[in-house]
């Protein structure tokens, strides 16, 4: 046997035990120490291989800020800035038919410029949105689909933990990235909206019958509620772009920053913070110990020379850029089914990295569309992490599971749509970013 | 034997559960060292010396300190789709099948923390460090010793997940 067919061998073990139910992280390091053994021969160095990756591969400082930015996330929850930001964006469209769905992408929007983590959103919006929209006479299916959609703009919008990540794996600037980010995630929230005014109007079976506007707000609650959360905006996107800190710092400062406004507000206590913090660590070991895997994993399949085999394949069998691209987004999607969003990340960008490269792809832009197409994973069933997020938050045995898939199942097209707007037309993602 | 062995996990919990304040605490050290950091070198001018080496050290060692409590607390990333349908299913063939999966992962960890152990004594006796000399210098060792307690830990829940399964067969309250 050849190293290249020991590497899709181990390649096809690898999806057969995640889809058994194997833990991610295990399956990919058994993979990996059964392939190398199998390759060199050796037992002592496939062993060799996995402590190193364990003690290298995430020994550094842009890992370093996994934990701040999720810290960050989570504390802007705990703060009650994700209630600030609903709040404000429903006083802008409470005249809108479908106006607290509407808001409540706004709200998402406004929140995810502040944190980078798409479970933050989903669990601060299923408390809030959620409850309001079902009072006002909103479909509970249809709430719960827009809370689920909308969650996904924390990771499209800077910051966004997994365009830090991409840009790791990339070796592609993170500012970059961010700003890449900026218009594809307010188009998607534009179409969002659109999307829930139209099925208000279209299809009020499945919207619900809307009645009565919240009430609107004064002027100055307004300016109260506003102004924290635009200082935080401020602090972090300035920050980064006005030379004080790097992106990788930017974690850390709007993590202060929100728990100093949080405590002026005093809206934060010891039993919250301390939850939080704890919630964070399981969080970043979780998505670390990941990484981890996915490295000896990557490692192992350079050894092998899959990557470089299947570029090689790629580029003889003329699937041409559209092929491969579509081929490249249904693959994530199905991806998306079974596995959470930095899992398919760290598994196929090292694989498809050899092969865009000769293509002349430009890294910003792929990051973008791969973001996006991981993201619709997390809306569609058996494997949406949003989906559970907002079923664990919601603790409400009458909105089931199903019924989550289902709502969000609109929100899952429009991205689709978006999606292919954005690789038909690259402008949207990277005609904002310097250079290009 | 059946309580000498619930107290033992009790035990374990409690370790685990230590090692993941240790780790939430270093979280917290993290955000007001880079943050001091980029205060310092805005408003005064002076960065503080070390900071990325203490950061590249610390994930490290958050890492494999709250792996152990990730596991307990059912956060470790997995599909769960069909282990849900043979538990409903075939209830037998799920709890062998599980326990199987937890062999796999605590041989793939030990692994880990086999291969470690050389790496950890040589940071010891040479007392390698991380950073310039003269300038700022960390010993690594510590990190080192992290993974293998972390990994340790780990290994021990996965076991922990066998033991309360067939004990909770056994019919003992004792599983959380």
């Amino acid at each position: 046997m050849t190293p290249f067919d020991i590497g899709l061998i181990a390649l096809a073990a690898m999806f057969v035990t995640v889809l058994a139910g194997l833990f991610v992280p295990v399956a990919l390091m058994l993979c990996s120490f059964l392939g190398v053994w199998a390759i060199k021969g050796s037992p002592v160095l496939a062993s060799k291989l996995m402590a190193l990756a364990a003690n290298d591969s995430i020994s550094s400082y842009f890992f370093g800020v996994v934990p701040l930015f999720v810290l960050m996330g989570f504390i802007v929850a705990e703060a009650g800035l994700g209630r600030d930001a609903f709040d404000v964006a429903n006083a802008m469209f409470r005249r809108l038919r479908g106006g607290l769905g509407v808001g409540t992408v706004g709200a998402n929007a406004i929140f995810a410029a502040i944190t980078g983590i798409s479970i933050a959103s989903a669990a601060v919006f299923t408390k809030i949105a959620v409850p309001q929209m079902i009072r006002h006479g909103y479909a509970p299916r249809f709430a719960v689909g827009v809370v689920a959609g909308s969650s996904v703009l924390g990771m499209m919008i800077p910051p966004s933990l997994l365009l830090i990540l991409y840009g790791i794996l990339t070796e592609q600037s993170i500012g970059d990235l961010f700003i890449a980010g900026i218009g594809p995630g307010l188009l998607l929230a534009v179409f969002f909206a659109a999307g829930i005014v139209l099925m208000a109007i279209f299809t009020p079976g499945f919207v619900g019958r809307p009645e009565g506007a919240p009430e609107a707000l004064p002027p100055r609650a307004l300016l109260a509620k506003g102004l924290p959360i635009a200082a935080l905006i401020t602090l972090v996107l300035g920050g980064i772009y006005g030379g004080l800190f790097t992106p990788v710092e930017a974690g850390a400062v709007g993590a202060i920053g929100a728990l100093l406004i949080g405590v002026a507000l005093r809206r934060l206590t010891w039993a919250g913070l301390w939850r939080v913090l704890v919630d964070t660590g399981l969080v970043t070991a979780t998505v670390c110990f990941l990484i981890i895997a996915a490295q000896m994993y990557s490692r192992m399949l350079a050894l092998s020379g899959v990557p470089a085999g299947l570029g090689a394949w790629a580029a003889g069998a003329d699937l041409g850029f559209w092929g491969l691209m579509i081929l490249y987004v249904l693959i994530v999607i199905a991806l998306g089914m079974i596995l959470d969003s930095s899992s398919i990340m760290l598994i196929l960008v090292p694989l498809m990295l050899p092969v865009v490269v000769p293509m002349g792809v430009d890294l910003v832009w792929f990051g973008i569309v791969t973001v996006l197409a991981v993201e619709i994973g997390l809306l569609t069933p058996p494997f949406g992490i949003s989906v559970y997020v907002i079923k664990a938050t919601l603790d409400d045995p009458a909105i089931t599971l199903a019924e989550i898939f289902k709502g969000a199942a609109p929100f899952a097209l429009i991205m689709l749509v978006v999606l292919a707007l954005i690789i038909v037309f690259p402008v949207i993602a990277i005609g904002l970013v310097p250079g290009r | 034997m059946r309580l000498f062995l619930a107290g033992c996990l009790r035990g374990l919990d409690g370790i685990t559960q230590g090692l993941n304040v240790l780790g939430s605490v270093l979280i917290l050290l993290l955000m007001v060292l880079v943050g001091v950091d980029v205060a310092g070198r805005n408003l005064m001018g002076a960065p503080v010396a070390g900071v990325p080496e203490l950061v590249t050290l610390s994930i490290v060692a958050i890492v494999f300190l709250q792996i152990p409590q990730a596991l307990r607390s059912g956060r470790l990333t997995r599909s769960d789709a069909l282990p849900l349908w043979l538990a409903r299913t075939r209830p037998a063939l799920g709890r062998w099948l599980e326990t199987l999966f937890d062999l796999i992962s605590m041989a793939v960890v030990w692994v880990i923390v086999a291969t470690t152990w050389p790496i950890f004594t040589r940071a010891w006796e040479r007392g390698e460090f991380i950073g310039a000399m003269g300038d700022f210098t960390a010993p690594t060792w510590p990190v080192k010793l992290t993974i293998l307690v972390g990994g340790t830990m780990l290994t021990l829940q996965f076991a922990a997940r066998i033991l309360r399964r067939w004990l909770d067969l056994a019919g003992t309250k004792e599983v959380a």
